[in-house]
């Protein structure tokens, strides 16, 4: 799986973005309209809000494989729900402390507020989070062995 | 203690006589040397099984969302009991927990706090330490007086303790991340899924536990590493903004294991970003209920 | 029957020579108590020590385990657990529990392939108890702290020396390829192994069982149950640090490609024990639940395998975060 991939030289990181539907889902849009490039080692998964995102789903990506995750939402005071993005900020500092405390590398979960017109930011921070846990190497902590 | 023990009776005999309390709930002697158990007292003629002593380390608070719960299967007219609790300083702060998440009928509750002196741990005590045979945690503790009380009995509590509670949190936060997990994943492997430390935890009242959803299923329910390291993150941290470190989990886990460790940074984080510590006031609303448009400082953290 | 004698600290030549041809399992200091553990020569084996903090179950009936895996509509049995054991220091108790549980997984109708492997695979050497404890009561259901049923070979430790006795003929077996470890013993030896069973079992409490298989069918709907575990707090610790208890739950897991099907230990305390697929749950109340966990240790395995399910080892009373303990529950029944 991984790690056989990395002795290969052929392991590719996998990226598990959550993206909100709003600003998030327009601005990861605008990246797709504009040509804007990001690697494919980022699959996305649409949330309706930041906010939604149970820390869980976080821990789970890791588990299942993901070698980091990337959480969008709208700039704080720009949520479509009024507050949701306020509650993931607060919600995602407190998990991040946690389980960076616990040893898993920081770089894996990142989190980033995003407007609708930031095409080119969307792609800029996909790119980017793709570099840096490549950097990190394939994830080893919570991962659960698959069946092969 | 046995002033306090006196004041415990004359207290619950009152309740239970006048009808105030139909049930209060307290500590009686154990079955085994050097322990005491949780007792439900339903009678004044019973208020002499109560016992306080130094032995009394039951979280009794855990009791309450289930004795405030309609009963599932029961139908037609239902009304709660009224129930006192007997609570030292870091039972009292589950009591507020639970009255702030609406899990106890406020006005059928009466609160009965004792200044807590300190428990001892069985294994300091049974190795002989005499006078020094207080459990970690409660030389740590940082409030020994109950914050909520209906009651207060009239006894002089430990002062509280200073931050020694952080000094092992800060060495192990100097290690590097591998040794961190290392340290971490040992600890959990000797999980063997009991989940005493949920059943002990006042706070952990969900209906049905995140590990043991089936449609989707979060982790397995099976002793791979990974679902019980799952599980512990999922739990420890559904405590955010909630734990009171009264350590109910840590002397229930039969395995031993130092959950302590991560309790109490979990503490210290919501203290830190959040300016808020658990149990203390009713009117707090705690912090990942609330929100703030301004707090800049988190995106740091992200 | 054969009998063999050696100084205590030359066990690590015993281990050496006999973990040549199986593992050597045996009780060592862990960071939650004494513990089972495979160990060479050079480990610090445990003699000293009450029981282990989980039972032996566990090296015949695993926490988990796969029963099959499957990916791309092919189903692959998980294999058969491979290899020759020695399980050394198995308290009487403990041992007494296999011979029950043989009787669930070896059952004539359907044979546990997993389990027989292990029991078939695996010898079973005592160590009699010399110093029994609170709130060990082992000799009222049946057992006793020099009980030779059930193990292969039985240990006194005499202070300085060991002396081992044969109970089967594995364990016959066993003493005899150990020649060169051990020697005939002297006859005060045997003398002073006697005097210690009979000493360690003076010291035992006598707890009434008599006859408790046919009170409790009577006393179903009492509210003595609720009464006993309106403390209780449904965690399950008792279930899982119990020798006898033997249920498990079944779960399949699904991944990417496949999958795979295992067993866990599961235990009758825990609060969605009895969830049906309707949401219904026949034993809510802990009172429900104690009274059947009592229930089928004292009357419904008396009806199916004529014993009582319980060793006497204690482990539940010690573990049981709010005292539960099962000493007491009995005296309640029985009166």
């Amino acid at each position: 799986m991984g790690e056989a991939g990395e002795k290969s030289g052929s392991w590719e990181p996998k990226v598990v973005a959550f993206v909100c539907s709003w600003c998030s889902g327009l601005s990861a849009d605008l990246a797709g309209t504009g040509g804007e490039e990001y690697p494919a080692n980022v699959r996305v998964v649409r949330v309706p809000c930041a906010g939604r995102i149970n820390p869980l789903f976080v821990a789970k990506a890791l588990q299942s494989g993901a070698d980091g995750v990337v959480i969008y939402g709208c700039h704080p005071g720009d949520c479509h729900y009024h507050t949701g993005n306020l509650s993931a900020r607060r919600r995602m500092a407190l998990f991040k402390r946690f389980m960076t405390y616990i040893g898993t590398e920081p770089e894996r979960i990142q989190v980033s507020w995003i407007s609708g017109a930031e095409g080119f930011r969307f792609a800029e921070i996909a790119r980017k989070a793709v570099e840096d846990v490549r950097a990190l190497g394939p994830v080893k902590g919570l991962v659960k062995e698959t069946v092969s | 203690m046995s002033d306090a023990e006196n004041k415990l009776r004359e207290v619950a005999q009152d309740l239970l006589s006048t009808g105030r309390a139909e049930l209060v709930l307290g500590y009686e002697n154990g079955s085994l040397p050097m322990t005491t158990r949780p007792c439900f007292v339903r009678s004044a003629e019973d208020v002499q099984r109560l016992v306080w002593n130094e032995f009394c380390t039951n979280n009794l608070a855990v009791y309450l969302p289930g004795l405030f719960a309609r009963p599932a299967n029961l139908r037609g007219e239902w009304v709660p009991p009224k129930v006192a609790i007997i609570v030292k300083g870091c039972d009292a702060r589950s009591v507020v927990g639970h009255i702030k998440e609406n899990q106890v009928d406020r006005e059928r509750l009466t609160v009965i706090g004792v200044p807590c002196e300190g428990m001892a741990d069985p294994e300091k005590a049974a190795a002989g330490a005499g006078g020094n045979a207080l459990a970690d945690v409660c030389l740590a503790c940082t409030n020994p007086t109950p914050e909520v009380a209906d009651i207060m009995i009239e006894v002089k509590a430990r002062p509280a303790a200073g931050d020694d509670r952080l000094a092992k949190i800060r060495e192990f936060e100097a290690k590097s991340p591998a040794e961190r997990w290392a340290y971490f994943t040992e600890e959990v492997s000797k999980c063997i899924r009991c989940y005493a430390c949920r059943q002990a935890c006042p706070n952990c009242y969900c209906k049905v536990c995140f590990i043991d959803q089936g449609k989707p299923r979060w982790a397995g329910a099976g002793s791979d590493i990974s679902d019980t390291i799952f599980f512990h993150i999922g739990r420890i941290f559904h405590q955010a903004g909630r734990c009171v470190e009264c350590d109910a989990c840590v002397r229930a886990c039969p395995m031993g294991i130092d959950l302590r460790m991560f309790t109490v940074k979990l503490g210290e984080d919501v203290k830190d970003l959040f300016d808020y510590v658990p149990g203390l006031s009713v009117d707090e609303p705690p912090p990942l209920c609330a929100v703030d448009r301004d707090e800049e400082n988190l995106n740091t953290e992200l | 029957m054969a009998r063999g004698s050696m100084k205590k600290a030359d066990f690590p030549k015993l281990v050496a020579a006999a973990s040549e041809n199986a593992a050597f399992v045996a009780p060592v200091d862990g960071p939650s108590g004494a513990e089972f553990a495979v160990i060479g020569p050079q480990d610090d084996v445990l003699f000293d020590f009450g029981n282990t903090k989980l039972p032996v179950k566990r090296h015949f009936f695993p926490q988990s385990e796969v029963l099959y895996q499957y990916a791309n509509d092919e189903v692959r049995s998980a294999p058969l657990p491979e290899g020759k054991t020695i399980l050394f220091g198995v308290r009487p108790c403990d041992v007494r529990s296999l011979l029950q549980l043989d009787k669930v997984f070896l059952d004539e109708a359907y044979v546990d392939p997993y389990y027989r492997e292990r029991r078939e695979n695996t010898l079973v050497i005592s160590l009699a108890c010399k110093d029994p404890a609170e709130p060990c009561f082992c000799t009222s259901v049946g057992c006793g702290p020099a009980a030779r049923e059930g193990s292969d070979a039985i240990v006194f430790d005499l202070g300085d020396d060991l002396l081992f006795e044969a109970v089967s003929e594995k364990g016959e077996e066993f003493i005899r390829s150990q020649a060169e470890t051990l020697s005939e013993p002297e006859a005060e030896l045997v003398e002073k192994a006697e005097k210690a069973a009979a000493e360690a079992e003076a010291k035992l409490p006598k707890i009434e069982v008599e006859g408790i298989a046919e009170k409790l069918p009577g006393i179903f709907d009492s509210p003595v149950w609720q009464s006993i575990a309106d403390r209780c707090l449904s965690c399950g610790i008792c279930t899982f640090v119990c020798p006898t208890c033997h249920c498990f739950g079944i779960h399949d897991e699904k991944a990417d490609e496949g999958g795979q099907r295992i067993r866990v230990q599961d235990g009758c305390m825990f609060l969605g024990f009895t969830v049906e697929a309707s949401g219904h749950n026949p034993r809510i109340l802990s009172g429900q639940r104690m009274r059947q966990r009592i229930m089928h240790k004292f009357r419904y395995t008396v009806e199916n395998f004529s014993e009582i399910f319980c060793v006497g080892c204690g482990r539940c009373i010690s573990s049981c975060p709010v005292n539960i303990d099962v000493r007491e529950t009995i005296a309640e029944v029985m009166r």
